[in-house]
């Protein structure tokens, strides 16, 4: 089998300029390797149109860098005509009448969508295992979590089924997954991308980003997805720079800061101690780095419980069974056709977010809880911004810790929202952010770096990024004999 | 006594372009699930957008009611189910109405008093079910067109002051241009809430809510009815619950629909799709100096130059006779014209069904007809036989004057010697002149007009008239 998706966007590119290769070897590669590996990465194969596509790219220019490349959408992400369920009951058999506007940009691009990969229902959750489907497998040790929700991109990449996915992170869906799989994966700025034709599980922090292998490619996807939607109000105008420009741009200079609330000790020691080793690498290369105190930090939690679950129990109210979606079999009236659609479309997580986000916004509570909880995220966002006047980048571990046995937190509704802990405060904020892989630890499971920046400073994360990736120098491939 | 206290909630369409929260087109068709896309059926990824027309005609009904402006708006979510109700939440605005503490002057009996507006905000309507045998169908094309819901204070202390705050709101939403207002195809609906309480009492009693009443006079009907009902049931010592009831028009009653339960838990929270909207003074004021002239300034003013009632009556209610006066008031006589408009030319649209923009009339030619009348070279009565021909060809006025032979003896010998003769015939109204009745002049005037077969100038026939009898 051929291996070409293990090279990077502009190495394919040249290999496509020069016709070594044509885009159906992509195409077939990506197929095989999907069939072969048995990650249940993927809930949805286009293969027949991928490979349509394909054959009539062969008459055309390679006019830009993705030109021809394979990718993997979340399957929250509606592709029209390509089935879009987000990995539930409720949505099995749901045929998107439009394209979101990521997915018109990738198609402007001429770019091959592969398929819809796995996740959690309606990304609610952090192991892939609320899935309606068969969940998704870790590529570095199948009996552990590909975290979630954006599972099958982050294995679909990391095991190079394709080399490039979209992810959504909504409390750390981008990250979580991608500190697990050892990949890049990149939360942009709340407005940067558009979020038209996502699936909305909570609209004020749900953001669409780029889940790749190398900080290069990260840059160029973010890029071809960035802009203005006029169907997005929550779209920014801000001009979209070029980020691959950013890519090796001296790191001198640069004022880094560490909370000490992601350096103490409910996170795990290798955890830290990576962390350290990179600190010390920035250090080395002409960076200042604070340790710094930023309050508020621990009511993230709370916070996303209120906020995220009240905003998802409206969101979700849509399927009823009337329009689209599962409906039920046997109804008497009205009541029990909602009842029923709903009781039997939905997965036990989603139920309990339901549940929990309406009893917060019921009469009293809405003051009690969701009006209070916006306060704290002023504060909150408040505490963040002064710490980019004074600092350019905030850094600290991705997560507590590496990838976890399945079965482990969920028999425990609470345990899988502590993943989210270092996650969640940046999409309350609304900053960007990403996970980059940094080492290993005893069992050989990848271990993820949090780089966070101020409001539109995506730049800045790549250019820190692209000066540990190219020191470091891992080799994060999971089926690579020689990795690391 | 127990006297009523009501307060009215109405919900009018907008006529915008298209929806408020997509580019839907907003109108009318007899296609179900024709002006309908993605958002407008709440699917999966869909996101609102906010329709600038919608905001303007907000800002126009908030200045209009004399409101204050929230210069920093939000929207927010409504959530409950129905199958009406696409997304499963109505985007509306609770928090931050677009317009708040205003008042609606209105006149009763003579009578100004002004009443109180509470609110007046932006939302959405739902799709329309059609309940049939086979079950309920939805027609889309109605889900996401623009509403504004205005809440009146509770001020109302009748049913006449609630017919004359509908019909005033309905006439001022009318000048305005921003919907139909016409309430039996629902595009202003009303709900009234009527308590008793003591007069002079403040304290209020239980609220009732009578829902979608079908016309403005129905309103005043239901009122009248629910006052007696809830009045017979407190002086027999009963107590009421808070309830909802309809208007039945066929029985002239209101019929309970449901009692109310302990407030609907609608889990407002603030629209996370829609930006704040700032509205600064300069968008503001731009709307305020594109108002239109509405119905109180345009009364006024009909007062003024002397229109009498009656026609000023006529000329608000018919919005396309009040605008024309508007053009050519400052070209002819507004007096004639408005007599003439709401007259003979009104009853000639009438019986042809049709509307004045539909008429090959050109302004000159309108001025041309009221000077004619104005200097009496036209009569009433010629007008009558003259009116179609001049709409109905292309002809000038004098042609068509000439053509029927209704031009008019002018020559002041030929009119003398016929206001001699008329004078010799009746010399008993000689008398009557002498004696000081002015009918005699009316009737000898009249005796005249009727040798002449209606040419005779009647400004020469009446000076040669008194002149000649002045001689006796």
């Amino acid at each position: 089998m051929t291996n070409y998706l293990n090279k990077s966007i502009k190495e394919l590119n040249t290999l496509l300029k020069n016709k070594t290769i044509k885009p159906i070897d992509l195409v077939e590669e990506a197929f095989e390797k999907i069939e072969k590996d048995g990650l249940n990465a993927f809930i949805t194969l286009n293969k027949e149109e991928a490979l349509k596509q394909a054959k009539e790219l062969e008459n055309k220019e390679v006019d830009n860098l993705l030109f021809g490349l394979p990718i993997a959408l979340k399957d929250n992400i509606v592709t029209k005509d390509l089935r879009t369920t987000c990995a539930s009951h409720m949505l099995d058999d749901f045929l998107p009448i439009y394209d979101a506007t990521v997915v018109k940009k990738l198609k402007e691009k001429n770019m091959i969508i592969i398929g819809k990969t796995n996740m959690d229902e309606f990304a609610m959750g952090s192991t892939g295992e609320t899935s309606y489907f068969p969940h998704t497998k870790n590529p570095w040790n199948e009996k552990k979590v590909p975290g979630g929700s954006s599972s099958g991109s982050a294995a679909a990449v990391s095991s190079r089924e394709v080399s490039l996915a979209l992810g959504t992170d909504t409390g750390g869906s981008i990250r979580q997954p991608s500190s697990f799989c050892g990949l890049v994966g990149l939360k942009p700025t709340y407005g940067r991308v558009s979020r038209y034709g996502l699936i909305a599980f909570a609209s004020s922090l749900d953001q669409i980003g780029p889940m790749t292998n190398t900080v290069e490619d990260n840059a160029i996807l973010l890029e071809a997805i960035s802009g203005k939607d006029e169907n997005d109000l929550t779209s920014s105008r801000k001009e979209v720079p070029h980020y691959v420009d950013s890519i090796g741009k001296p790191i001198k200079g640069t004022r880094v800061a560490v909370p000490n609330y992601y350096m103490s000790e409910t996170i795990d020691i290798e955890v830290r101690n990576q962390v350290k080793e990179v600190i010390e690498l920035l250090e080395k290369a002409g960076c200042t780095v604070d340790y710094i105190d930023i309050p508020y930090l621990e009511y993230a939690i709370p916070l996303y419980q209120i906020i995220a679950l009240g905003e998802a129990s409206s969101n979700l109210a849509r399927y009823d069974g009337i329009r689209y979606g599962h409906v039920t079999e046997n109804y008497e009236n009205l009541e029990e056709l909602y009842k029923y659609s709903r009781g039997e479309g939905f997965g036990n997580e989603v139920k309990r977010r339901i549940m929990i986000g309406s009893y917060i916004l019921s009469g009293k509570n809405a003051n009690v809880y969701y009006r209070k909880a916006l306060k704290v995220r002023n504060k909150m966002t408040e505490e963040f911004k002064k710490v980019f006047e004074t600092y350019d980048l905030i850094i600290g571990p991705t997560n507590t810790n590496v990838a976890y046995d399945f079965g482990v937190k969920s028999d425990d509704a609470l345990k899988s929202f502590y993943d989210d802990l270092l996650t969640i405060p940046v999409n309350m904020a609304g900053l960007p952010a990403m996970s980059l892989p940094i080492g290993f630890n005893h069992e050989h499971l990848p271990i993820g770096m949090h780089i966070i920046a101020s409001y539109f400073e995506e730049e800045k994360i790549y250019k820190l990024a692209s000066y540990i990736e190219k020191h470091l120098h891992l080799e994060c491939n999971p089926k690579e004999e020689e990795s690391c | 006594m127990l006297v009523p206290t009501i307060g009215i909630e109405v919900h009018v369409e907008l006529k915008s372009k298209s929806k408020v929260y997509s580019t839907s087109k907003n109108a009318f068709s007899n296609e179900p699930n024709t002006f309908v896309n993605e958002i407008d059926l709440g699917y999966p990824g869909t996101l609102p957008k906010l329709n600038k027309e919608v905001i303007n005609m907000a800002l126009k009904a908030s200045i209009a009611c004399h409101c204050h402006i929230n210069k920093r708006m939000h929207w927010d979510r409504k959530n409950y189910f129905y199958p009406d109700l696409p997304k499963g939440y109505q985007i509306t605005q609770q928090d931050t109405p677009i317009g708040y503490d205003g008042y609606l002057e209105i006149n009763v009996d003579g009578q100004k008093k002004k009443i109180g507006m509470e609110r007046i905000h932006i939302e959405e309507d739902t799709c329309k079910s059609i309940h049939g045998l086979s079950g309920t169908m939805l027609n889309f094309n109605r889900a996401g067109v623009p509403l504004i819901e205005v809440v009146s204070k509770p001020d109302m202390k009748s049913d006449k002051e609630a017919v004359a705050y509908l019909e005033t709101l309905r006439e001022t939403l009318l000048y305005l241009g921003i919907s139909d207002v016409k309430i039996e195809e629902g595009s202003m609906r009303c709900d009234c809430n009527i308590s008793l309480s003591e007069e002079g009492s403040d304290k209020l009693g239980t609220k009732i809510e009578i829902k979608n009443i079908g016309s403005i006079s129905n309103v005043g009907l239901a009122i009248l009815y629910e006052t007696k009902r809830q009045r017979e049931i407190l002086e027999n010592g009963g107590t009421l619950k808070e309830e909802t009831r309809r208007f039945d028009d066929h029985t002239g009653t209101t019929i309970l629909m449901r009692v109310k339960e302990t407030g609907n838990d609608y889990r407002y929270f603030p629209e996370p799709d829609i930006p704040y909207v700032e509205l600064s003074d300069e968008w503001i004021q731009d709307v305020e100096n594109n108002m239109p002239v509405l119905p109180t300034e345009l009364r006024n003013y009909y007062r003024e130059v002397g229109i009498n009632e009656n026609a000023i009556q006529t000329l608000i209610s018919n919005i396309e006779l009040s605008k024309y006066l508007e053009e050519v008031k400052k070209l002819c006589n507004p007096v004639v014209a408005a007599n003439f408009l709401t007259g003979d030319l009104l009853s000639y649209l009438n019986k042809k069904e049709c509307s004045l923009e539909s008429l090959h009339m050109s302004k000159e030619g309108f001025c041309k007809v009221v000077s004619l009348l104005e200097e009496k070279k036209l009569s009433s009565k010629q007008l009558k036989d003259f009116l179609p021909v001049f709409l109905e060809s292309k002809k000038e006025p004098e042609e068509i004057m000439k053509e029927l032979g209704m031009v008019q003896i002018t020559d002041e010998n030929a009119l003398l010697s016929m206001v001699k003769e008329v004078i010799e015939k009746n010399p008993n109204s000689v008398e009557d002149f002498k004696n000081g009745l002015d009918r005699a002049v009316k009737y000898l005037m009249g005796q005249i007009m009727k040798e002449s077969k209606g040419k005779a100038n009647p400004q020469l026939v009446m000076e040669l008239l008194v002149q000649e009898l002045k001689k006796y």
